[in-house]
């Protein structure tokens, strides 16, 4: 048995918060969009194998956890004798399962690149809080970045070209992992890659690290020449390194989905299907900025990733084109800049959100945004979010936006 | 570093273009130190995503107040020259590493170009209030854009160059440098890059062309410190204050890199001062914005950034 820390046991035994609670994706299905969380929970959990057994009282357990933990049966027994709907901040539970027993006390995550490894922002962001952190992508072998300037800020939004600058999967676990497995808050190892074995060898290292909670996949940063965008325009690239790096390691696996396609949902489906536990969708907008004075390219790698408010309408389409057509939780990306945002998302079918760009302006934003999504909830007499899922999405599948912009009579 | 609400005392147009504002923060006025900057949130203006970064002009603990230089340069900028008396900033810092003066030097030469005078002006308070001597050279590109002297100390020697000749010394301002070079125990500077590669220049050739000599009991020998720590900046002659455009100014995107020899140096983590030695002026001088025309002909004017909106136009 790896000790990860990961690991969500029952009972009181729980390292943390023992209210964690599956939340299956609402979307899978019409039923599953009406049904109550009680009933959610109390669902077989067969399309996660690797995760933990759920206690069949942990998710009708008041969040309230630190208290919970002394009185743990008598206040589950409360709990479960009390209408699972009761307002009040205090019971709403925002536990997340993005598989093999990835569960998150929250679903605001930060997303790779714009946290660095979770130290940077010090004690001006209770890290603790947030659902879950992605760190800053990490490739096998160290990698000094593109040439500056490396950022710009465009309409509503950045435009980044940073080039994977890292010190290398090794350097990074002994720098960080004996942190992260010091806190609560569950951290992601963004993965990047030149080529399959790349991405095999960075997992194969983080296997069983303690403090590494799950992996996730850059195969679509647009910022490496050679590889990196090659994977996640095709199908069949995106399923390859899919499937090698699941059968390479045990770890919760995330795939990131790039927008730079025309139809992104074959690729969906085939990552879904090589193997992944959930996707996170989506990377940067390829773009460009000029100088001042126009006498060339901004950047000094020429192209940036585009990222920020401005991408959220593509971001938004890609999640609820992506929702139609796979099973496994996504976590959407690109934009979110307040709780309207996250609620767009979780309507248009995701599970979960990274907060990005927004977190340069407001560090303390994701903390909030927790904050805000559960008084939405109490609000409206919800004791999880998941009702809040999928409400946008339709009864059948539209098709794709490659032609949603035809004039359709 | 920490998240502090400032509310605007008072702003002054110092220069066509160019603002200085006061602002009530008193935690932050004790904490910085000469160098350090601050990250300041600019009002969703039809999306302004990202913070501006700004050198600290001055600080009193005293009073809690501390002020920023910036020039008007783009949106950001111009958000905040819009700022009233009573409004309120949102503002983290203080960030970076400071200048590092060595205690046992008295005489310290300053050397700003255009509004990258406001990252030496809390240095040249410090000194001051240490007892030290300070000469202030300025460049300009003409009389309309001299640093009114009204706002520095008296006790601090101020020349100036203006490339027009109007006012001061005609010419550059790293002209001026060799008359003092001798004098000074140690030298900031802050300004435009090829500016600040020049001076580079003059740091590197100094002890050879002065014939310094090392003294102490080990010759200047001793044990070797690590590049780029406080220690290794006290001892170089130069130190700079670098500007790039900024992401989250914590050093967790790694966006604000410039190229120093032992690769990539974040200005926001590792800078935004750095010793002279520190940066690989060949390879930052070509990935540096390439200033207008008229600009490139002549350093110490150009565009400065810095202070004025690292990150934005």
């Amino acid at each position: 048995m790896k000790a990860r820390k990961r690991v969500i046991t029952s009972g009181g035994k729980a390292k943390r918060s023992p209210t964690v609670r599956k939340i299956k994706p609402a979307w899978v299905g019409p039923v599953a969009r009406t049904e109550r969380p009680r009933s959610t929970a109390a669902r077989p959990e067969a399309a996660t194998p690797a995760a933990p057994r759920a206690d069949p009282v942990a998710g009708l357990r008041a969040p309230d956890a630190a208290a919970d933990l002394a009185s743990g049966g008598a206040a589950a027994t409360l709990a479960a004798t009390e209408p699972a709907a009761r307002p009040g901040a205090g019971t709403v539970d925002l536990a997340v399962d993005l598989g093999r027993g990835l569960v998150l006390e929250n679903p605001v995550l930060v997303a790779s690149g714009t946290f660095g490894y979770g130290v940077e922002y010090g004690e001006v962001v209770d890290v603790q809080r947030i659902g879950a952190i992605c760190c800053k992508g990490t490739t096998l072998r160290p990698r000094v970045g593109n040439q500056p300037p490396r950022v710009t800020e465009t309409p509503a939004g950045m435009l980044n070209s940073i080039g994977l600058q890292n010190p290398g999967v090794d350097a990074v676990i002994e720098r960080y992992a004996a942190i992260w497995a010091g806190w609560q808050v569950p951290v992601i190892v963004n993965v990047a890659g030149e080529s399959i074995e790349d991405y095999v060898g960075v997992v194969r290292k983080l296997d069983g690290v303690p403090g590494v909670a799950g992996v996730e996949l850059n195969i679509s940063c647009p910022n490496v020449g050679k590889g990196g965008l090659q994977f996640a325009i095709d199908r069949d690239a995106a399923s390859a390194v899919t499937r090698a790096v699941r059968a390479a390691t045990d770890l919760p696996l995330i795939v990131k989905l790039s927008p730079n396609v025309s139809d992104v949902r074959p690729i969906a489906r085939a990552i879904a299907d090589a193997g992944a536990d959930a996707l996170s969708a989506v990377n940067t907008l390829s773009g460009m900025a000029l100088r001042p004075d126009r006498s060339g390219p901004l950047l000094g790698n020429v192209y940036g990733g585009l990222s920020g408010p401005a991408i959220k309408p593509v971001a938004l389409r890609i999640v609820y084109e992506v929702a139609q057509v796979v099973d496994i939780p996504i976590i959407a990306i690109g934009g979110v800049a307040g709780i309207d945002d996250v609620l767009d998302y979780l309507a248009a079918g995701a599970v979960a959100v990274q907060v990005g760009t927004a977190v340069f302006a407001d560090p303390v934003l994701p903390v909030r945004l927790v904050d805000e999504l559960r008084a939405v909830c109490a609000a409206r007499g919800l004791d999880s979010y998941g009702p809040l899922v999928g409400t946008a999405l339709p009864r059948r599948p539209v098709p794709p936006s490659a032609k949603g912009v035809e004039y359709r009579p | 570093m920490f998240l502090s609400d400032a509310e605007l005392i008072e702003a002054r147009r110092i220069l066509p273009r160019q603002w200085i504002q006061w602002y009530h923060a008193p935690a932050l006025a004790s904490a910085v130190r000469a160098g350090q900057f601050v990250h300041v949130r600019t009002g969703d203006w039809s999306g302004l995503v990202l913070r501006r970064p700004f050198t600290v002009n001055t600080a009193d603990p005293a009073t809690g107040i501390v002020s920023i230089h910036f020039r008007e340069v783009g949106r950001g900028t111009a958000w905040l020259a819009h700022m009233r008396a009573g409004d309120r900033l949102d503002v983290l810092g203080p960030l970076g590493q400071g200048f590092q003066v060595d205690p046992r030097n008295r005489h310290l030469l300053l050397i700003a170009g255009g509004v990258g005078i406001a990252d030496l002006r809390l240095l040249a308070d410090e000194a001051i209030h240490d007892g030290r001597q300070v000469v202030l050279l300025y460049g300009a590109r003409d009389a309309s854009e001299v640093y009114p002297s009204s706002l520095l100390p008296d006790e601090l020697e101020y020349v100036v160059a203006t490339e027009d000749g109007s006012v001061g010394h005609r010419g550059l301002v790293t002209d001026l440098v060799t008359e003092y070079e001798a004098w000074a125990d140690q030298a900031f500077a802050c300004g435009p890059v090829p500016m600040l590669r020049v001076l580079a220049g003059i740091a590197a050739g100094r002890t050879k062309r002065l014939g310094v000599a090392t003294l102490g009991r080990k010759r200047g020998g001793g044990k070797p410190v690590p590049m780029g720590s406080p220690q290794a900046r006290r001892k170089a002659f130069l130190q700079v204050s670098m500007e790039q455009r900024m992401g989250c100014a914590v050093g967790a995107c790694l966006g604000c890199v410039v190229w120093g020899v032992d690769g990539p140096q974040r200005v926001c983590r590792e800078g935004p001062v750095f010793a002279s030695e520190e940066i690989d002026w060949e390879a930052t001088v070509g990935t540096a914005r390439p200033a207008a025309p008229s600009d490139r002909r002549t350093a110490p004017r150009t565009r400065r950034a810095a202070p004025a909106g690292r990150a934005g136009r």
